[in-house]
């Protein structure tokens, strides 16, 4: 698939834009802080409904629409795809609110109003960014995001069920902290609900993750031969938070400290819920005492192993880039598979992370793909190969030179 | 540093930016129209505050609000007495009597089960629901929670309590009336699949 348009409308540092893109790669480069990075940005926004970082997304709508009676920002977007032409309209407005003012996202695909979790799957997007080096050494929490997001590209279910769950999660942790503030006293038949909602959606997660991972691995490993001269062997390691194959009926031991490689076998649904509300049960004593819910998705943990150490522990600088290259490339397949289309790549600043060989392996297995956006400070870095037939766009303080096309 | 606003003035307009929806351009907006308007209007609302607090109250056995105990719906005769809407909010009773349908009486709530705004069962009117349900001729409970985590929560809580006495029904979820599948979301659509009905003549 491939974006054909992209309209801005005080998006970042975009006052206005109005953008027709070829297939193919497209080069966006120029000094930093003009606004490449920005670009990338929006078509991730429209895939996603997210921001590139975890922070506020209230900073998305440029300060000059401050001035306006309904300060807002609008992304409009055209994609071609194989289930046709799609146009995704996305509208930011803040809110006044009581208690100060919110961010209120409107989305309209093919012109009708749609809810933000229905945008997910119409364009689907692989995101390479310089900061995605941390995945590996980064904290736990980077890997689980990382998993909701390629996974809720592709997974309606999944998607609701991670929503869902978080949902839960905070009311169950709020019901235990009540209890922990009257000295776990109280009514603990009002956990029976909770219990139930957070095992059957932790139940889908959980075999939503273990699948993925599973695939992606088989993936990964086989770029990660490549990269490394056939002498590393990569995996992936899922270590979930409730471990429903450790957890049969007899015999239950949920020490996170020491989970190890799970074996977690291809469980019916029905069977994780109905062991997870067990094990829920098991601990309730220690999730009273400690005033939150101490197993289950939310404490599930990803590990790259190579050559059977821990890349987040033992890895060289080096290992760690060609780790995350691996898994980033072994998504982009992993999602072709999916959807049987290539999602539209989006790659901010890669090439000055990586030395020359790994540049040239990434550009040449994303040189196929239908449309690679890529920014960079020095076009120059570029492999002489893949700027041959790119489009090349400079940008200069929220405006695209396109008369420069090469 | 003189003051330009006089004092009524300025507390009038922080009263009404308490108001939920209201900032503060509307409430000054609010103030200087009943400022202008002739005594009788913006008396009027005075008065018409001071009744709402003054008269209204809790109906001893639905809890709805009234001006008299217990409520018009409780003591009318007409109705069906063995029949119980439970329903969170007080305008949730205006929706089910616009149907024109229900000849029942109701059980107002005021709320919903939320551990995060610390409301549990005892902040809400469960305990009268349970009293009622053992105290007169009930037949059948019908729940009419919101279609919400919370309000599945607090569904669940009064199936347990009450199932086993009496009937407890559910309302029925599906698609709206003169909606198109097309533009439904794939989340009530799934629940209109799961809730279908044989058909009947």
């Amino acid at each position: 698939m491939r974006l054909s348009h992209l309209s801005l409308t005080y998006f970042r540092n975009y006052a206005r834009l109005e953008l027709n893109l070829p297939p193919g790669v497209i080069v966006l480069y120029g000094n930093n802080a003009q606004g490449k990075t920005s670009l990338l940005e929006a078509v991730y926004y429209l895939a996603t409904s997210r921001a590139l970082h975890a922070t506020s997304d209230r900073q998305l709508i440029n300060w000059l629409a401050k001035d306006d009676p309904i300060p807002h920002a609008r992304l409009v977007g055209e994609a071609e795809t194989q289930q046709g032409k799609k146009r995704i309209e996305l509208t930011l407005l803040t809110e006044k609110t009581a208690r100060g003012s919110r961010l209120k996202k409107e989305i309209r695909i093919n012109g009708i109003s749609r809810r933000v979790m229905d945008l997910l799957g119409h364009m689907t997007v692989v995101l390479f960014l310089p900061q995605d080096l941390a995945l590996v050494e980064g904290s736990p929490s980077l890997r689980r995001r990382y998993l909701n997001i390629t996974l809720c590209q592709t997974d309606p279910d999944y998607c609701r069920a991670v929503n869902q769950y978080e949902k839960v999660l905070s009311q169950r942790n709020a019901l235990l902290r009540q209890f922990q503030e009257q000295g776990g006293r109280g009514d603990r038949s009002l956990l029976t609900f909770w219990d139930e909602q957070l095992a059957q959606h932790g139940a889908t997660v959980v075999a939503g993750r273990y699948r993925f991972i599973r695939e992606l691995e088989r993936e990964a490993r086989e770029i990660q031969r490549d990269l490394s001269g056939e002498h590393e062997t990569l995996r992936l390691r899922y270590q979930p938070g409730f471990d429903a194959a450790a957890a049969t009926d007899g015999q239950m031991s949920f020490d996170v400290a020491d989970m190890g490689v799970s074996t977690l076998p291809q469980l019916p649904p029905k069977e994780i819920t109905k062991r997870f509300v067990a094990a829920l049960h098991a601990c309730v004593s220690r999730d009273i005492a400690r005033g939150m819910t101490t197993i289950g998705p939310q404490r599930d943990e990803l590990r790259l192993l190579v050559n059977g150490h821990d890349l987040g522990l033992y890895g060289s600088r080096g290992q760690n880039r060609t780790g995350v290259l691996a898994l980033k490339l072994a998504e982009l397949a992993w999602m072709r598979e999916k959807t049987g289309e290539w999602p539209i790549l989006l790659l901010d600043e890669v090439a000055a992370e990586l030395d020359h060989y790994r540049r040239s392996y990434l550009l040449e297995r994303i040189g196929q793909a239908e449309q690679v956006i890529l920014t960079t400070t020095e076009p120059d870095l570029l492999p002489a190969e893949t700027l041959v037939d790119a489009t090349r766009w400079r940008v200069t303080d929220g405006t695209i030179d396109t008369a420069l096309a090469s | 540093m003189a003051q330009a606003v006089p004092a009524s003035v300025t507390r009038l307009i922080d009263e009404f930016s308490r108001l939920p929806g209201i900032g503060p351009k509307t409430a000054a907006r609010l103030t200087y129209f009943l400022l202008r308007a002739p005594d009788d209007q913006a008396l009027g609302l005075a008065d018409a505050l001071h009744d709402l607090k003054e008269r209204i109250t809790y109906c001893s056995i639905c809890a709805n609000l009234t001006e008299q105990d217990p409520c018009p719906v409780c003591s009318d005769e007409k109705r069906d007495q063995g029949l119980v809407c439970v329903v969170e909010e007080p305008l949730n009773v205006i929706a089910i009597e616009r149907t024109g349908h229900y000849r029942g009486v109701y059980h107002v709530l005021h709320g919903a089960i939320n551990p995060i705004e610390g409301i549990g069962p005892d902040q809400l009117r469960i305990k009268e629901l349970v009293d009622r349900v053992a105290s007169r001729p009930v037949r059948e409970v019908i729940i009419a929670t919101n279609v919400s985590l919370e309000g599945d929560a607090t569904a669940m809580y009064i199936y347990n309590k009450l199932h086993g006495a009496i009937r407890v029904t559910r309302l029925a979820r599906g698609l709206s009336v003169g909606s198109d599948l097309e533009y439904a979301d794939s989340l009530t659509l799934a629940g209109a699949l799961e809730g279908r009905q044989e058909m009947q003549e």
